[in-house]
């Protein structure tokens, strides 16, 4: 068994006024695909360094398969990571990089080549083991990065950004690659990576980070139709979610421009007291979550944007500039008057204050 | 006119197209003018014959059997100053001394600099940064300052006419420098390769021998030709902590040469360039043999500072 669990961790930095990782506590089940997702210097790298043994945590416990490993050295956690630079050695051929953690094991060397031989003929990289390093693109050095980590079939796997340094196309190809491959090696694996949509295609359970703190743990669909709080809800997704400010009336909120919005059922409107201070109010709608209707909203268009499978209309409501995701064949004119209407399973409330999400 | 402007402009454009995917953009270049250039040069001359004269004297003088204190074409060409020195002066013998205190200095400052440049360079300790500014300034104290206290240390620990001492004095000498210049090169090493190797399963002392150390190997050779050739040239702690004639090393050999061959009668130039120009040799070699490494070495240490 090696799940993995963090428990009230925190970790402060000399040189860094605020601590970088603030009382986080995980759990990762075994062969789960875990992605940290946030933004930069959310924590999200220093969590997984403490997790490898390169940080020591100041407080809080980190534990894989059950054990404390606070205090162990990284060469007896038995965890490989992958890091954003690949950190390959660059005197070594790509073959004598993958083997060298069977060489630190003693293995002999048949059985070296052997394992170096089959994890490189899987990840199609067999006839680049002779080369250097620097005699390879970036996206094979990602490979031998990986194969070196595969090699020792570790307790876990841990991923720095490592697909941030790859171009477009091949990011795409090789999540699904990487996605794949965990599940056909059920290892354990630990994520990190601040590009949302990276994390919602490879995750099983996304943490989304921010400034230290555990924002939400959930699936991607839950961090992405639940979002814990406004951090969330405008991190997760692209265009992001439409955030109104309003006021509850009744039944329904009432956001910029008197545009009335149906609430959800057991909201703050129905039940009453869930709100804090003077009850104002953050409206959250997915872009998808807005319709274009007969009669509806008034809105102004200020621009289209075609994708080819689908538009994004850009319109403003009085002051308030929205997104709305519409069919492909939608071309309305910039200038001129649409008019909207929220879907109501896909409003969602958060306290205007603390930003939480109000259920 | 137009046609010969526009055909040379696409060219212009064709060009720098080429050149942007291909290689940097060159460097402009400043045209000197006629005059500039033969003043530059005559600069030139000038420094390089202030620095090779001596160097030619020497080869002249040591091949003469009249050799004398001006600079003159072999009066008597001849091989025998160099038969004399090794017969009449046990030049081997000193030789060889040079050699072992130059190389075992080598060796030691090697070790040491790895140690400590890497320390300074990853090590989290306690005001680091004044142990760093305090290396540094060790560099700047002259060391002819510290003789007499080296001196009196070197008797009490019965470190004098012994190479031990010697040794010691000599990588004490080259190291601040080359302490700094080695943190330099470990700077420039990232850190996320050694903790690859960690990960890997790899102890700390072993990573730094593996990966850090070999990635270091530029300014691991700079630092033991500097430090050979310092001990090879060092005089002054030669002339104060060694005075038994079977210890030693050439510097002495020619101190003492200059000072009695002949008396007040005849100094025997031809004697002393020729040992001079055996002296040089090793530092010739260690010179050919290391320039590449050096050149690369101190390249890559500036960058690292």
């Amino acid at each position: 068994m090696s799940n993995v669990e963090f428990d009230e961790v925190w970790k402060r930095f000399a040189s860094q006024a605020e601590a970088a990782v603030r009382g986080l506590s995980l759990s990762i089940p075994d062969r789960e695909l875990l992605v940290l997702l946030g933004p930069s210097g959310c924590g999200k790298t220093t969590a997984l360094r403490m997790l490898a043994g390169l940080e020591e945590p100041d407080g809080g416990d980190i534990r894989i398969g059950g054990k404390s490993v606070v205090g162990l050295e990284p060469k007896d956690r038995d965890v490989a990571l992958v890091f954003q630079s690949y950190a390959l050695y660059p005197h070594l051929s790509a073959r004598d990089n993958i083997g060298y953690p069977l060489k630190v094991r003693n293995l002999s060397r048949a059985e070296q080549q052997a394992k170096v031989e089959r994890v490189a003929e899987m990840l199609g990289i067999g006839h680049l083991l002779p080369r250097r390093p620097a005699q390879l693109s970036g996206g094979e050095q990602q490979r031998v990065a990986l194969a070196r980590a595969i090699v020792r079939e570790p307790r876990v796997f841990l991923m720095d950004e490592p697909l941030s340094n790859l171009d477009a196309k091949l990011r795409v190809h090789t999540r699904t690659e990487l996605k794949t491959l965990q599940r056909e090696l059920g290892t354990t694996m630990v994520f990190v990576t601040h590009d949302q949509a990276e994390a919602m295609s490879l995750a099983h359970r996304i943490a989304v980070l921010n400034k230290g703190e555990l924002q939400q743990i959930g699936t991607p669909d839950e961090v992405y139709d639940h979002p814990a709080n406004v951090f969330v809800a405008e991190f997760i997704g692209s265009p992001p979610m439409n955030l109104l400010e309003a006021t509850p009336d009744g039944d329904s909120v009432v956001a910029a421009g008197g545009w009335r919005i149906p609430a959800p059922r057991g909201g703050p409107t129905g039940g009453g007291g869930t709100t804090a201070g003077d009850g104002s109010l953050t409206v959250g709608l997915r872009p998808e979550g807005i319709e274009i209707v007969a009669d509806g909203q008034a809105a102004e268009v200020i621009a289209v944007e075609p994708f080819g499978s689908e538009v994004i209309v850009d319109v403003r409501i009085g002051e308030q500039a929205l997104k709305i995701r519409a069919a492909p064949d939608v071309r309305p004119a910039p200038g001129s008057s649409i008019s909207l209407r929220a879907d109501p399973s896909a409003v969602r409330l958060f306290d205007r204050s603390s930003g939480a999400a109000l259920r | 006119m137009t046609a010969v402007t526009a055909a040379t402009g696409r060219t212009t454009v064709d060009e720098l197209a080429r050149r942007a995917t291909t290689e940097p953009p060159p460097r402009p270049k400043a045209r000197a003018g006629p005059l500039e250039w033969i003043l530059v040069h005559i600069a030139f001359l000038v420094v390089v014959a202030f620095f090779l004269v001596p160097f030619l004297w020497l080869l002249s003088a040591a091949f003469d059997a009249k050799a004398s204190a001006y600079i003159q074409f072999p009066v008597e060409p001849t091989i025998m100053n160099f038969v004399k020195i090794f017969t009449e002066h046990d030049f081997a013998r000193v030789l060889a001394n040079s050699v072992f205190v130059a190389v075992a200095t080598m060796i030691l400052v090697v070790f040491t600099v790895s140690l400590a440049g890497y320390s300074l360079s990853r090590l989290d300790l306690r005001r680091k940064d004044w142990i760093t500014y305090a290396v540094l300034l060790l560099q700047t104290m002259p060391i002819s300052a510290t003789m007499v206290p080296i001196y009196g240390l070197a008797r009490q620990l019965g470190l004098r006419n012994s190479y031990l001492g010697l040794i010691l004095i000599h990588a004490a000498i080259e190291l601040p420098f080359l302490i700094w210049l080695m943190k330099g090169f470990f700077d420039s090493i990232p850190r996320h390769l050694e903790e690859a190797a960690w990960l890997d399963g790899r102890s700390k002392f072993r990573a730094l021998i593996e990966i850090v150390l070999p990635l270091a190997r530029p300014g691991l050779g700079i630092a033991a030709g500097l430090a050979f050739l310092s001990a090879w040239a060092e005089v002054l702690m030669v002339i104060i902590l060694i005075d038994q004639d079977n210890l030693k090393t050439v510097p002495l050999a020619f101190y003492e040469a200059m000072r009695t061959q002949g008396g007040y009668t005849e100094v025997q130039y031809g004697v002393i360039a020729a040992m001079a120009v055996i002296y040089l040799l090793p530092v010739m070699v260690v010179f050919f043999a290391a320039r590449r490494l050096m050149v690369r070495g101190l390249m890559s240490s500036t960058r690292g500072l």
